[in-house]
């Protein structure tokens, strides 16, 4: 028994065989007396219906912070929140930007300047000096 | 032992114990009006006077599982089938730790959870790396179906524990504590008749074959091994997704439960190159040599560099015969070679029929094609 073990962990991919989507909740905060609330309370009135019942995978939780903005606060599966504060906007405004946190993935924003990310080990393999024929100096 | 002297405790302790006669006839906590809640609160009409007397349940009771947004959203974002209803699911989120009862926690669904997990992982490992060393597949199987990697799964799938399993708890919330009475029902194995002597003595990989659980673990006989915090942890967790897959497997049957470890536990991506660890490469190759009929394997300087510079590198390649069986670059002529034959070694242990290989749970699917037998390895070498 020359051959011993050693202890890994499988690495899971979110897509690669099932998906599931980030955005475990949302937040949405409201004022009843405050102008700046108006859109966000017609928001609630009538399009939150149909969007919670097409995104069953997000818990929702509306609840009044009176005498302040509202605000939708997107909780993720990675354990970050992402606060928008939602003031002065119109219902299909709002509608945006909690389609923006349902689709967010809880990371920090960052930039990519690789077209591709991958695990994978290059398909031609890392230059070497040490083979071919060399190079003529 | 320091005696008791009730004479210098202090006032808040006595204070306590004479109110433990009324917390009995206490309101449970859930009858309590709370707005920000996420459940709807019950109405109090509800429940009788008798309701109320009764000692609190260790873990929420399941017809309150069916007005949780936790749950629902839970069932959706796994996007179990209908068939899975949300009190089944309630239940695989309590753990032996928090009811001790088998009729309402998930011991029974994750044990089942677990031999198909385990079922399923073993087969597509065996016949996809047919050449992999016992020791290596236990690992493998580890690191896919273990309780670390089923923790990972179910902190992934957006399970969280509750701060104290309790009735009031919302019934989405992982039920668990640590420093319970752990029931191990998730591992069968047989108990060694010499497990007394300690872990000193040396078990045969032949034998945890036979004896041991199927991570090639010891069953250990009466007491179970204490676990530390981080262990009761992703074994509470590791539960969820067993219970989970137990239930899927209970209402909805074989094709679905296999689809679903297919997709979130076998689609999960393990370098098996880096579970490897050589202690006599070199000898083992030649014997593997031997073996299989190939000429001894010799050692061939192919290039180097800065031998008398302070980095030199060596690159080695193993020859049997004309064949080249593997190659390795080091700073010394010893540690390629050694880095050379450990290439060489894997390239053996680790030949895969392809992607694409049947397993043999494909032929209970309705019109499979016959079947025709993988590749089996005649074993190890050493």
């Amino acid at each position: 028994m020359t051959v011993k073990a050693l202890r890994a962990i499988a690495d899971g991919k979110n897509g690669l065989g099932a998906f599931v989507l980030q955005c475990r909740k949302l937040d949405l905060h409201y004022c009843d007396w405050a102008g700046s609330s108006k859109g966000m309370n017609g928001f609630i009135k009538s399009l939150l219906p149909k969007f919670a019942a097409a995104n069953p995978q997000i818990e929702f939780a509306v609840s009044p912070r009176p005498g302040k903005h509202p605000v939708v606060v997107g909780h993720y599966i990675n354990g970050r929140t992402k606060p928008i504060c939602v003031r002065n906007l119109s219902p299909y405004e709002i509608l945006q930007k909690v389609e923006l946190l349902r689709d967010a993935s809880g990371e920090k924003l960052r930039r990519t300047n690789k077209a591709v990310l991958s695990t994978k080990p290059s398909v031609r393999g890392i230059w070497s000096p040490y083979h071919g024929k060399g190079m003529a100096v | 032992m320091k005696r008791i002297r009730p004479s210098r405790w202090s006032g808040q302790l006595l204070q306590a114990r004479c109110r433990a006669g009324i917390a009995a006839t206490r309101q449970p906590l859930f009858l309590a009006v709370r707005c920000q809640s996420t459940s709807p609160a019950t109405t109090a009409n509800e429940s009788s006077d008798l309701d109320s007397q009764r000692p609190p349940l260790p873990a929420p009771s399941f017809d309150r599982a069916a007005q949780s947004a936790k749950l629902a959203a839970l069932h959706a974002r796994l996007s179990l089938p209908r068939k899975i209803p949300l009190q089944t699911l309630a239940r695989a989120l309590v753990t032996p730790s928090a009811d001790a009862n088998p009729n309402f926690n998930n011991s029974n669904l994750a044990y089942l959870g677990s031999t198909i997990i385990n079922y399923h992982v073993y087969e597509y490992l065996v016949c996809k790396w047919p050449r992999l060393p016992m020791a290596i597949l236990y690992e493998a199987l580890r690191a896919y179906a273990g309780d670390a990697s089923l923790q990972q799964i179910a902190r992934r799938w957006g399970v969280e524990s509750a701060a104290a399993p309790g009735e009031e708890v919302d019934p989405g919330l992982l039920q668990w504590k640590a420093g319970e009475e752990q029931m191990v029902n998730t591992r069968w194995g047989y108990i060694r008749a010499e497990a007394a002597k300690g872990q000193a003595w040396r078990r045969g990989l032949s034998s945890r074959v036979v004896l041991d659980d199927d991570f090639g673990d010891q069953v250990s006989s009466s007491e179970p091994e204490k676990l530390e915090y981080s262990g009761l942890q992703s074994e509470a967790f590791g539960s969820v997704v067993r219970a989970v897959i137990g239930a899927i497997y209970t209402h909805c049957g074989r094709e679905e439960v296999k689809s679903f470890v297919k997709s979130h536990i076998l689609s999960r991506e393990l370098d098996l190159s880096k579970l490897f660890e050589f202690k006599l490469p070199t000898r083992e190759l030649a014997m593997l040599c031997a073996r299989e009929g190939f000429e001894a394997p010799v050692a061939r300087l192919e290039s180097e560099t800065g031998r008398l510079s302070r980095t030199p590198v060596y690159v080695v390649g193993i020859y049997s015969g004309k064949e080249k069986l593997g190659e390795g670059a080091g700073p010394s002529l010893d540690v390629a070679r050694r880095k050379a034959s450990m290439a060489s070694l894997k390239a053996w242990y680790l030949y895969s029929p392809g992607n694409k290989v049947r397993v043999p749970s494909d032929m209970m699917e309705e019109g499979a094609r016959p079947w025709t037998a993988p590749y089996i390895d005649i074993g190890e070498i050493i």
